[in-house]
């Protein structure tokens, strides 16, 4: 097996993976993201702000409420601790739903899988068949404050495109090997068969 | 890799394709011409309806549909600052280096000027309309053209009339203001094969019946003419708030069989419909410069019109009958022109017309305003502020304000996101592939 290139630009780092499969190789691409030490520090501004936003919350909490006495929020000590549990409980949600690497895995003939894993240790698998994908596109998208590159299958019978990166906004550098990669895939496929003319739509 | 002398323009309006109008027009056709000629042109506009994003138009025409919705008259909603980033963000990716925006009216364009010389581009400004200066709307509008211009590199105007109207209103110097009036596609605007008979006289109008546009002149003009000339005929194009009283009128004399109201026209559809008239007919109350009756000569119809704004320096005097905005003198006008119309060669007048106007040649033009306006020297926030506080003992202070605010977020975001990280687009030719250019860029 040759040494998988790797490419890296900012906090993201591209990783191509060739296995041994049957009856081809497996193409498999990884990008992932890299926590960085601004990261941590706007992290940490965060759960501060969250925190400052609780005091307020829990300061004018009626007595009459049954979690007041629980809690023991006539104390100010139990006022501040309880703010910095509820902000690291929501921070502790954010983490949770952030990605840590996102796999496009070309099974030649076969078809494509997209994997997401989030820093919780969570992985989402989607599996799209070889014959549903029409095309694979480098696509501009325009958002209200930005402009950035996605790469998306169109798949036969969908009105929308499938990203094939849903978590992350990797450069473009790191998206032209794996669209060559997805579209030799799909050209070899469609060389292969018999032409047919059942177009459902 | 820009050629010498070539320049990478980013036209930036709130009206262009789907709409379809004179700025809209006078973009697509200046763009595909500059592109002609070897520039590489994108246009940035605000969304329509499900039309967002990037999309490719005829010869690799780049257009940029932010989604920004619109909020009042097709124009986005002013935030002064919240279109910095997306404004910065093409304009380094597309490695723009002049900014051109069109028409006093837009709010994008205003804003994206004034982002623009933040970050130290070259900007261009073209006025397509002319507007009052007594109604609070105007003083408004007015003052916000005032600070835009500020700080222009080059105006242009598409008619002397309206820069005199734009030296007026903004108070910049007139030797920054050049004059390119508009054109006309010749090639689409061509007169009927077969020559009209003279028998029964056609009278068209096409326009938007609105007020500006003189429809409640033509609701007294027209009735008047099927008075005293018994074979003219209306055909009137167009649609709006005052249809209902060209149709009230036609109701009250009875003139259905001789009034053809024929609702709103495609644009692709004006052309088939001029061919069937010998005579054009338009009423407008102002006008800075009228494409319409450009594109009637185009067709061979002699044209009749009010004397206002700019219409009286678009068509040479033979081939139009001027008159004041007063239904008798208009109705004295088509009698004059119905005289005049065995003279008229419809062919001839489309040849005249095809050399006097064309679109290659406002680019040419262009192309000189542009590279005027990048010998113009660089300066620094400070060598700046002083043109804005010359705008108003009040005004002129307040503008200072939003610059140096604007310049100060310039600077966050360039730290929060800098400069390098934005990625560049290569330079792409549709007819070679994309992704040729792209592959070779990046090397693999």
């Amino acid at each position: 097996m040759d040494e998988a290139p790797i490419i890296t630009k900012g906090r993201y780092t591209y990783v191509h993976d060739v296995r041994i499969g049957s009856p081809e190789a497996i193409d498999v691409h990884h990008i992932s993201i890299s926590r960085s030490v601004t990261d941590f520090l706007s992290l940490c501004s965060y759960a501060l702000r969250l925190a400052a936003a609780c005091f307020p919350i829990f300061a004018l909490m009626q007595k009459t409420m049954s979690v007041y006495d629980l809690l023991m929020l006539d104390k100010p000590v139990a006022i501040v601790f309880w703010s910095f549990v509820v902000a690291g409980l929501l921070i502790r949600q954010i983490l949770r739903k952030q990605v840590k690497k996102e796999s496009v895995i070309i099974l030649p003939a076969f078809g494509v899988q997209l994997e997401t894993v989030y820093r919780s240790g969570k992985t989402v698998h989607q599996f799209v068949p070889i014959d549903k994908i029409l095309k694979s596109v480098l696509n501009e998208c325009v958002t209200p404050v930005t402009c950035y590159w996605s790469l998306s299958l169109i798949i036969r019978g969908e009105d929308e495109l499938l990203l094939a990166f849903k978590g992350l906004y990797p450069p473009i550098t790191m998206l032209v090997p794996i669209w060559k990669a997805l579209c030799a895939a799909i050209d070899d496929k469609k060389g292969a068969d018999i032409p047919s003319d059942c177009d459902n739509r | 890799m820009s050629l010498q002398g070539k320049h990478r323009i980013l036209m930036v309006s709130d009206f262009f394709y789907p709409n379809f109008g004179g700025v809209e027009n006078h973009i697509y056709y200046l763009s595909q011409c500059l592109m002609k000629l070897g520039h590489k042109v994108i246009v940035m506009t605000h969304a329509y309806g499900n039309r967002s994003g990037v999309r490719y138009m005829t010869g690799g025409l780049k257009v940029y549909y932010v989604p920004w919705k619109p909020f009042l008259l097709q124009n986005t909603l002013p935030t002064f600052y919240g279109t910095l980033p997306i404004i910065r963000t093409i304009l380094i990716r597309e490695r723009i280096t002049l900014v051109h925006g069109h028409q006093a009216f837009s709010t994008l364009c205003h804003e994206a000027l004034m982002h623009a010389r933040t970050m130290g581009y070259k900007v261009v400004f073209t006025d397509h309309s002319l507007y009052g200066f007594a109604d609070v709307g105007s003083i408004h509008m007015n003052k916000v053209l005032q600070f835009t211009l500020a700080d222009v590199s080059q105006a242009i105007c598409v008619s002397h009339t309206s820069k005199e109207n734009t030296v007026l209103r903004s108070g910049l110097p007139p030797e920054r203001v050049f004059v390119i009036p508009n054109a006309v596609d010749t090639a689409m605007f061509k007169p009927a094969p077969v020559r009209l008979s003279n028998h029964e006289i056609v009278i068209v109008v096409i326009s938007r019946l609105v007020y500006r546009k003189g429809a409640d002149l033509l609701v007294e003009v027209i009735p008047e003419v099927c008075r005293l000339h018994q074979n003219v005929r209306f055909i009137v194009g167009g649609d709006g708030p005052k249809r209902v009283r060209l149709e009230e009128m036609r109701e009250k004399h009875s003139l259905q069989d001789r009034v053809d109201m024929l609702g709103a026209v495609p644009h692709a559809k004006v052309q088939s419909v001029l061919v069937t008239g010998h005579i054009f007919l338009n009423s407008s109350l102002t006008e800075a410069f009228c494409i319409a009756i450009l594109e009637a000569a185009s067709c061979g119809l002699l044209t009749v019109s009010t004397r206002v704004g700019g219409i009286p320096e678009v068509l040479p005097d033979d081939i139009i009958v001027l008159a004041e905005p007063d239904p008798n003198d208009m109705v004295m006008a088509i009698t004059k022109a119905i005289d005049l119309l065995p003279q008229i060669d419809t062919e001839e007048m489309h040849n005249r017309i095809k050399k006097l106007y064309s679109w290659h040649n406002v680019a040419k033009r262009t192309e000189i305003v542009y590279d005027r306006a990048l010998k113009c020297s660089n300066q620094s926030l400070i060598d700046r502020l002083p043109r804005y506080l010359s705008c108003g003992a009040w005004a002129g202070k307040h503008f200072c304000m939003v610059m140096i605010i604007d310049f100060l977020l310039w600077r966050l975001l360039q730290l929060w996101q800098p400069d390098r990280n934005v990625e560049v687009v290569p330079d792409s030719n549709l007819t070679s592939g994309i992704w040729v250019q792209m592959r070779m860029r990046y090397n693999w």
